[in-house]
């Protein structure tokens, strides 16, 4: 769907000319906005519906493709390598954890435009900022085919001029009093997915059946760029377990499964990093973070994190509120 | 710094705000970018981040621990006494996930964690901890200890307890899984028809219950914290294997500040909102 307002539907622009408002927020958070000066204008929506005819059954990454060969492990790949040689046809000599930066911007783009739609209507009603949003994604009928909405209350701030683009948040009522009396002005909602995919090899596959196995995995790789900054990364990657590392003397049971530990934690990271660059040196305000495991075959699984959160700006020096007053209520 | 000792910027008097103007002058800021140094990420609702700002602190980063460790095949079998390999799974996966969180706020110089949320699963071959909370520190820090501290009070509860000068030390966690043993076949027929009380459960109840209490203080020793204070705990036998019984407890391990406890002294209030709080029709009948 193109950005420009101009290509609203005709009935959207005819109704939002409305001299009627509508509004999806609660009486109480109506009555807060009024007194802070925010004036409901019109309840926004913006939709979209994705298919993911690449992901899952089917997909072109299947295992014993080399994903370092397409798009994956834009922050995050690491391959895991079978200590003990050639043993079957069936034995998993390599292991990868990549993240799957085409499922990811598919998530984006379903979620983006979405957004970018509500945000058009909000600035055909000549709104400032939107407020109270809410948004949800489901699977339609079909497994790969996903469903964003996103809804919200666009506002005029009242006495203040139009801003620059407008501004977006998940608060409204007292809880956005609150974020504003504390120092912060919303900018935008922020909302990212990370996506990993994890083949397993043998020594993982071995732990998540709580079988004896000889041996350490090598790992190369690690998150790209991010090393630094979050003290993971490189060859070995700071992660040991009881079983690892101890060559192949012996039979181990037990022990840490660094591989899908890995693919978690990376999960969650990437997720933050991508939300990171969306908000440049602003603050991310009430994150939500959701993770979701599923196991696509045997020895093949899939972790994804979504995080979402309001983009926050700081606009006076840090002033504590007073500490609160203890109070013990006597019914 | 502890959240219990002095030094942290002082707090404004009570004053009624003009929200209004406050928003005005708001909305003039999203011209300009912001001047922060680096952006900050903070899963800490406006309240809590509020009541972390009243006693002088900032949140600087959301961050996670993960860790999954192996449960060896056979070990849900029956027998008899306490399950070790289940147990040290469970504790090394939840002490490696701390540690990494430990590790990853020590990267943001990051004086501890706080609104922990602690999520434990065990399947039948592996227990999984995850740990995901905010990294924060108090406004004016210099320099990150050499150990933040981990906890899963909310900042809420992390303010309370430093305006009572406590601080919190790291998480305290124990765990233990028992066979309840089974009865003979003479008990078992004996008792079909009569209703008594099944004691090698109750018994796998207590034992499992006393060896994670046990280990929780003893963590809580550990880090030379003095209690442990929020104690949840979860019980109950495997989905799995019934005939195995868990008990895990944990809770923020805690000790009192340089200055000591400190009363709070809360304010008692009588609420004089009528106790009926919506109109309802039938009440015109009374």
């Amino acid at each position: 769907m193109p950005d420009s307002a101009a290509d609203l539907p005709e009935a959207v622009e005819r109704r939002l000319r409305s001299s009627a408002f509508t509004s999806g927020l609660s009486v109480n958070d109506f009555a807060a906005c009024l007194h802070m000066g925010l004036r409901p204008v019109a309840f926004v929506q913006g939709f979209c519906v994705m298919q993911w005819s690449w992901y899952g059954a089917g997909s072109p990454y299947m295992r014993g493709a080399n994903p370092y060969s397409g798009r994956g492990g834009r922050l995050y790949s690491e391959s895991f390598g079978c200590p003990h040689g050639y043993v079957g046809s069936d034995h998993r000599s390599w292991g990868q954890n990549f993240e799957q930066s085409w499922t990811e911007d598919a998530w984006g783009l379903g979620f983006g435009t979405a957004y970018r739609r509500m945000v058009e209507e909000a600035t055909e009603a000549g709104a400032h900022g939107v407020i109270g949003i809410i948004d949800t994604s489901r699977h339609l009928a079909d497994m790969g085919v996903v469903e964003f909405h996103l809804t919200g209350t666009a506002v005029v701030v009242e006495g203040a001029e139009a801003p620059p683009e407008v501004w977006t948040t998940y608060l409204a009522g007292q809880r956005l009093a609150k974020l504003i009396e504390a120092g912060f002005m919303p900018v935008s909602v922020a909302a990212a997915m990370a996506s990993v995919r994890v083949w397993d090899v043998c020594v993982t596959e071995y732990q998540l059946r709580g079988q004896a196995y000889t041996g350490s995995v090598g790992m190369r790789g690690g998150f790209a760029g991010m090393a630094n900054r979050s003290g993971v990364g490189g060859p070995g990657g700071g992660f040991s377990g009881r079983g690892f590392g101890g060559g192949l003397g012996g039979y181990a049971v037990g022990g840490e499964i660094v591989q899908l530990g890995r693919a978690h934690t990376a999960a969650r990271r990437v997720a933050r990093e991508h939300v990171r660059s969306q908000i440049g040196n602003d603050t991310l305000h009430g994150a939500q973070l959701s993770v979701n495991e599923r196991e696509i075959g045997e020895g093949d699984q899939e972790v994804t994190c979504i995080l979402k959160g309001t983009r926050v700006r700081r606009f006076k020096d840090f002033d504590p509120l007073p500490a609160p007053r203890p109070t013990v209520t006597l019914r | 710094m502890s959240p219990s000792e002095p030094g942290r910027p002082p707090a404004r008097p009570p004053a009624e705000v003009d929200v209004r103007a406050e928003l005005l002058r708001a909305v003039r800021c999203l011209a300009h970018p912001t001047d922060q140094a680096r952006g900050s990420t903070s899963d800490l609702s406006i309240d809590e981040a509020l009541m972390l700002h009243s006693v002088g602190w900032e949140p600087i980063d959301l961050i996670c621990g993960v860790s999954l460790e192996s449960i060896p095949y056979g070990v849900w079998n029956w027998g008899s006494g306490e399950i070790g390999a289940a147990s040290a799974a469970q504790t090394q996966a939840v002490q490696a996930a701390a540690d990494r969180l430990r590790e990853e706020c020590l990267s943001v110089s990051g004086y501890g964690v706080v609104g922990v949320r602690v999520e434990l699963e065990v399947h039948r071959h592996h227990a999984d901890a995850v740990l995901v909370g905010t990294a924060v520190r108090p406004a004016d820090a210099k320099r990150a200890p050499a150990s933040p501290f981990v906890s899963d009070l909310s900042a809420r509860d992390f303010a309370l307890l430093a305006s009572a000068g406590w601080e919190p030390m790291g998480l305290a966690f124990g765990t233990s899984f028992v066979y309840a043993p089974r009865r003979s076949v003479g008990k078992v027929l004996s008792q079909k028809t009569q209703n008594v009380e099944l004691t090698n459960f109750t018994e796998a109840m207590y034992s499992a219950r006393e060896a994670a209490m046990e280990r929780m203080q003893s963590s809580a020793i550990t880090v030379g914290a003095t209690g442990v204070v929020a104690v949840r705990v979860e019980e109950g036998p495997m989905p799995f294997a019934h005939h195995s019984i868990r008990f895990t407890a944990w809770g923020t391990a805690v000790r009192p500040g340089p200055s000591g406890h400190r009363r709070i002294a809360p304010q008692v209030v009588v609420s004089v909102n009528d106790a009926r709080s919506q109109f309802e029709a039938s009440a015109l009948r009374d």
